[in-house]
């Protein structure tokens, strides 16, 4: 009972106990780890590859240009029903549609990552300084309630009648307004953390408000940034839809899918074809980056990473 | 461990301070004319109740807090206010600051190697790139840890080191005030003493001065050598802790003291706890302030009170030579 020949005494190893046995971490592979453990992102993120490719390259090839209507006076090429030929069908003046497509999801594909891409870089500064300074935010908070209250397609025709229809001018009036929401968002975000025990420490550390923000709030934010280009990229999708539909959006030489679904609406019974594979071609975008979009957004999270 | 106070040098002094709070219309005044001086190389300790305005007092001191009078003195010189960049530079590179919480005071998105070279980018203080690489790892080995820590994330680590992290961090910028703010009250009771030896170690070492804010008087008697009661954001007693433990006379100060558990169950269980309640106090008389009432103990109180004080202190002083042991 004294003596246990099975057992002997060791000495405290005081560094030993202050090892980490876990490997070391990293956050982007964590990142990429909890992502592509989604089958449904891993799906989405094929799909809109292959949109996005098709886009770019399909057009190159076919060469379509939306001002061509060299069969306009040959009755039989117009409105022929998809076959192996023209896979999507003709259009109304013997426009292969396939080739349509393509060139429209490359026109409002550009329109919504330009746009986006607007509305983040100056949402995400500005809401920075917005949620930092008190003094800022008494004057952002006024302007925010002006244009905010502002309907948004309003604001969108009005910019569209004055500075004309074209690309330029689509991608301004879609994001001349909606970079303040954005705005108030990370605004909100970082006044919640603005506070935190860490950002004291940081101050009393004597870190630069530059500083601050590069190294202690923006990577708090990229999964709420994530978010937001998530939700951006489908909204201007269908916005560019929407306002080409009503007519205010492009101009006759682009072809996009608004303008697609614009021209096909009137032959919704005797072509539905027409309208259909714009609008499954949109809708796919939409769905597809939205939910790529949110898991990556909860991927960015590492709370998640520990499970 | 009584000393005569007068021969030190003072190394922070506050006068008069007032903080104050607004919301919209409404005022609250945090802190009422706190007045104390801290000499180098000792621990003040600051006790009182949540709420009592203790951590108020200690970010005011490193600037976090606005002061809405009075003044803050840092070797004679006023640090509270509007500064020039360079002396607030001065102020922030001497005194450091250890948090209550060391799960939220540590930047969860950045390596242990950024969280406590961070005051090392910000001031320069180092010649070149393996000059700071080797005073993180100094640092990071005085306070027990590991230089292979450095690329880890505060996440992985538990809550002590953690705490021994923010350590580190403070005490790379050499500093020579640091305020505890409740350091050890969010840690397990068995890495307690870890943190508090480790904090000592550094005191003696560098001959750092501590400004300690607790809640807890068991702890704050082993580790500080002066001590100031405060209660609604007022200080209502300082005296060096022995002396405040041997003669309380402040009944918010006695109520304090009689709230340490006793370690002995029957003695425990047969304790009549006083609740301090102010409504019930005879508070006539002229408003009362901070008089001294023997050499270095301070209480908070007018004339009449005084007197009381006086009388009540001498029969604690007859009974402690009557009996030495008690």
């Amino acid at each position: 009972m004294t003596q246990d020949s099975r057992f002997t005494f060791v000495k405290v190893d005081e560094s030993a106990s202050e090892h980490i046995a876990a490997p070391q971490y990293s956050y982007w592979k964590s990142v990429f780890r909890r992502f592509f453990s989604s089958k449904v992102a891993i799906f989405m993120l094929v799909l809109i590859i292959v949109i996005i490719l098709m886009a770019i390259i399909h057009p190159m090839i076919s060469g379509y240009d939306n001002l061509n209507m060299e069969n306009i006076n040959d009755p039989t090429s117009r409105f022929l029903r998809p076959s192996l030929e023209h896979l999507f069908g003709t259009d109304s003046v013997g426009r292969d549609q396939f080739n349509a497509v393509w060139s429209g999801t490359r026109t409002s594909l550009f329109a919504s990552f330009a746009a986006t891409a607007v509305t983040t870089i100056i949402g995400v500064i500005v809401g920075m300084f917005w949620g930092f300074s008190k003094r800022l935010d008494v004057i952002m908070i006024e302007i925010y309630n002006v244009i905010a209250n502002i309907p948004y397609t309003l604001v969108c025709m009005l910019i569209m009648y004055t500075f004309g229809a074209g690309l330029v001018q689509l991608i301004f009036a879609m994001s001349c307004t909606t970079w303040i929401s954005t705005a108030y968002f990370i605004r909100v975000q970082v006044m919640i953390i603005r506070d935190r025990d860490y950002n004291l420490a940081s101050r009393c550390l004597g870190t630069p408000m530059s500083k601050m923000i590069t190294h202690n709030i923006l990577p708090y934010l990229i999964s709420v940034i994530m978010t937001s280009i998530s939700r951006d990229v489908p909204s201007f999708i269908s916005s560019e839809v929407f306002l080409s539909y009503l007519g205010v959006g492009l101009g006759q030489s682009y072809a996009s899918l608004g303008r697609l679904v614009q021209d096909a609406v009137k032959y919704i019974q005797s072509a539905p074809y027409l309208l259909i594979f714009p609008l499954v071609v949109a809708a796919s975008i939409s769905v597809s980056l939205y939910i790529v979009g949110q898991t990556l957004a909860d991927a960015s999270d590492p709370r998640t990473h520990m499970i | 461990m009584v000393s005569t106070n007068n021969e030190k040098e003072v190394l922070l002094s506050v006068k008069h301070l007032e903080v104050t709070f607004y919301n919209k219309k409404r005022r609250f005044r945090a802190v009422k004319n706190a007045n104390f001086d801290i000499y180098k190389g000792e621990t003040f300790a600051l006790v009182g109740e949540s709420g009592s305005g203790k951590t108020t007092i200690g970010r005011s001191i490193i600037r976090l807090n606005h002061t809405s009078d009075g003044d803050i003195l840092y070797k004679g010189k006023k640090i509270n206010g509007k500064l020039s960049k360079e002396d607030e530079k001065e102020v922030v590179r001497n005194i450091q600051m250890i948090f209550q919480d060391p799960a939220a005071s540590l930047n969860e998105r950045a390596t242990i190697d950024y969280c406590v070279s961070e005051g090392l980018y910000n001031f320069h203080l180092y010649e070149s790139e393996e000059d700071r690489l080797q005073k993180v790892d100094q640092a990071l080995e005085s306070v027990g840890l590991l230089p292979e820590h450095k690329s880890r994330y505060p996440h992985e680590f538990s809550g002590g080191q953690r705490q021994r992290i923010g350590i580190a961090r403070a005490m790379v910028m050499e500093p020579e005030l640091i305020i505890a703010d409740e350091p050890i009250s969010a840690l397990d009771v068995s890495i307690r003493a870890q943190v508090l030896n480790l904090m000592n170690k550094f005191k003696e070492e560098r001959g750092l001065t501590y400004l300690f804010i607790a809640h807890d008087l068991s702890v704050v008697r082993y580790f500080s050598d002066r001590i100031a009661v405060i209660h609604k954001g007022r200080i209502v007693e300082l005296a060096p802790t022995e002396e405040l433990f041997a003669f309380p006379l402040h009944p918010y100060t006695l109520s304090l003291l009689q709230a340490v558990p006793m370690p002995d169950p029957r003695i425990e269980k047969s304790k009549e706890l006083v609740i301090y309640d102010e409504s019930k106090r005879d508070l006539s008389g002229e408003k009362p302030i901070l008089q001294e009432i023997r050499p270095g103990h301070f209480v908070f109180a007018n004339d009449r009170e005084m007197k009381e004080y006086r009388e009540k202190l001498q029969e604690m002083i007859e009974f402690k030579k009557e009996h030495p042991n008690a």
